[in-house]
């Protein structure tokens, strides 16, 4: 397998879908459509609630899911870096202005800026509930064979949003390792990222155009092929899809049992607010 | 062995066996957009139940010639006849379904989830049904020999297995003619041999006419029934293998090298002081004729 990573704080396509590949888990044999109606009701509930006990309780399920699932959790934590940057960079302004009981001020000059504990409370929400759903995903896609989530866009999305998808996956894989082989070559000469662009940003540039055209030239090939096997604009995806069976319906009903005993049982939750 | 040397005012090409003519490339010319020259005059055929190399170097035109076959280009100038029909003049968006072509990366031809979405794509198109088409993938991966890789995701086969998945893919059409562009350029010499094996099969075994454009001779020599040489765009010199590559003046003239079983054999002639009497082209024939020679 070729590694496409360029940042370990950047999630690996191809670790992503070596991971998915494999059958020999538990999750690995769960129906797609299981695990997709699981993504469906994280989202749900993430974007009822505003309660931090149950934003704690899912976040904790769902790491477990993960890492019972076989999947590297250090990986996890270093992937966290992107959603982490989002969540602050957009609650950096915001959090300030929360009302509550004041826990510390910045005073910088003309005002002042000053954390509440529901502004705290606000941050640590919405990054539990980013890394509950980046959790969830990468559990969902780390655990699902790639044909099974080709054949869900294509059998669940509109044309031609599911021909973009099916027809976008090679081209992304290649497009990274492209992109992976010409880091492997700047590194090879003793440039990084950081270094590179700083010192020889003309030349990043150059380079990251001439990714995007041999791509773009690589694509144009790809469609000649395809016209040579009789293509006429639709791609039907051939896999076929596993049904779900009992033990899905158990993992969903275990699920949403959880959550209702949390809202229900945990004192001071208050439920979904 | 025919030496083309055309007229260039002569309109058409010289007239070939039309009852077992499957191609004809009637002096075709193709310039690109950006003005080069893809192919000039060309004048090349294909005839039922043979297999065609088109040898030439790099930048000869081979690859443009194998685009015409498919209709993916149509000639500026000339005509194309696949089957009896003209490409240029006539209908040519299903003219994939007598000529499939297996291109010179896979990875240009592989671009779907699995090995088997892949090899079902062509059948698809064909019209049949999801079930007919699984199992005409299926069988065209049992045929070149690669079923255990249905359910694997293209980007993490070997060179050499994406090379077998890409000839599955045109088989699973089943096609009259198959063309294949550097079949075994970038492959270790067992998956070489396979491939190799599997064209000389799909003759026999499924009648289908096969053209290779390649540069290399020796498994041209192994192979082919029939060579091209090309140059500059044209087909300069045709004949069958013994005949063009015991011809060390076209070969030179062609910018290639000759295939190494007749190296020996010329140096081993030369080092013996005797005319080559004998052609070998294939291993088994040269041990051959180099026993005779020695008894």
């Amino acid at each position: 397998m070729s590694s496409t990573m360029i940042s370990s704080h950047i999630p690996d396509l191809d670790l992503i879908t070596s991971y998915a590949q494999r059958e020999g888990t538990f999750f690995s044999r769960v129906s797609p459509w299981t695990k997709f109606t699981g993504l469906l009701l994280v989202i749900l509930l993430i974007t009822l609630t505003r309660n931090l006990v149950i934003c704690g309780v899912l976040y904790l399920i769902i790491l477990g899911l993960y890492a019972s699932a076989g999947l590297p959790v250090k990986k996890l934590f270093a992937w966290y870096t992107l959603p982490v940057l989002f969540v602050i960079s957009l609650v950096g302004i915001m959090v300030w202005t929360e009302p509550g009981t004041p826990l510390f001020s910045l005073n910088m000059g003309l005002f002042a800026l000053t954390l509440t504990d529901n502004g705290l409370i606000l941050i640590i929400t919405l990054l539990l509930k980013a890394l509950i759903s980046v959790t969830y995903s990468l559990f969902f896609l780390m655990t699902t064979r790639y044909q099974h989530f080709s054949a869900m866009i294509y059998r669940i999305f509109p044309s031609p949003l599911d021909q973009i998808f099916l027809l976008a996956y090679r081209y992304l894989f290649l497009t990274l390792s492209m992109t992976g082989a010409i880091f492997k070559a700047v590194r090879s000469r003793g440039g990084g990222i950081i270094h590179s662009v700083r010192v020889q940003g003309r030349i990043f540039a150059e380079v990251f155009a001439l990714v995007f055209i041999r791509s773009f030239d690589r694509a144009e090939r790809v469609h000649q092929a395809m016209i040579a096997r009789g293509y006429n604009g639709k791609y039907e995806a051939g896999t076929d899809m596993p049904k779900p069976g009992l033990s899905g319906f158990c993992v969903i009903g275990a699920f949403v049992c959880a959550i209702a005993l949390i809202v229900l049982m945990v004192p001071n939750t208050g439920g979904l607010y | 062995m025919t030496i083309i040397h055309r007229d260039p005012h002569a309109p058409h090409c010289p007239p070939i066996d039309k009852k077992r003519e499957l191609i004809h490339v009637d002096c075709a010319s193709h310039t690109y957009p950006d003005g080069s020259v893809g192919i000039h005059d060309m004048c090349f055929y294909v005839l039922r139940d043979e297999i065609v190399a088109l040898c030439g170097p790099n930048g000869s035109g081979k690859s443009t010639l194998l685009e015409h076959l498919n209709g993916l280009l149509t000639p500026s100038k000339g005509d194309v006849w696949v089957n009896g029909r003209s490409i240029t003049h006539g209908e040519r968006s299903d003219l994939w379904k007598d000529v499939g072509v297996v291109f010179q990366r896979s990875d240009d031809q592989l671009f779907a989830p699995t090995v088997l979405d892949d090899v079902m794509f062509g059948p698809l198109n064909l019209g049949m049904s999801h079930d007919d088409a699984q199992a005409a993938a299926m069988s065209a991966l049992e045929g070149v020999g690669a079923a255990d890789l249905v359910h694997k995701l293209p980007n993490y086969l070997s060179g050499g297995q994406k090379r077998l998945v890409s000839i599955a893919g045109v088989l699973a059409m089943k096609p009259k003619i198959m063309v294949l562009d550097e079949p075994t350029s970038d492959l270790d010499p067992l998956h070489s041999e396979r491939v190799e094996a599997l064209i000389l099969r799909f003759k026999r075994d499924y009648g289908i006419s096969v053209v290779i454009a390649t540069h290399d001779l020796d498994f041209a020599a192994r192979i082919a029934d029939r060579v091209c040489l090309v140059k500059n765009g044209s087909v300069f010199a045709e004949g069958t293998p013994d005949e063009v590559f015991y011809n060390p003046v076209l070969i030179e003239e062609a910018g290639l090298t000759l295939p190494q079983t007749v190296r020996i054999y010329l140096e081993y002639c030369k080092a013996q002081g005797r005319e080559p009497e004998q052609r070998p082209i294939r291993r088994d024939e040269l041990i051959r004729a180099l026993q005779l020679s020695q008894s």
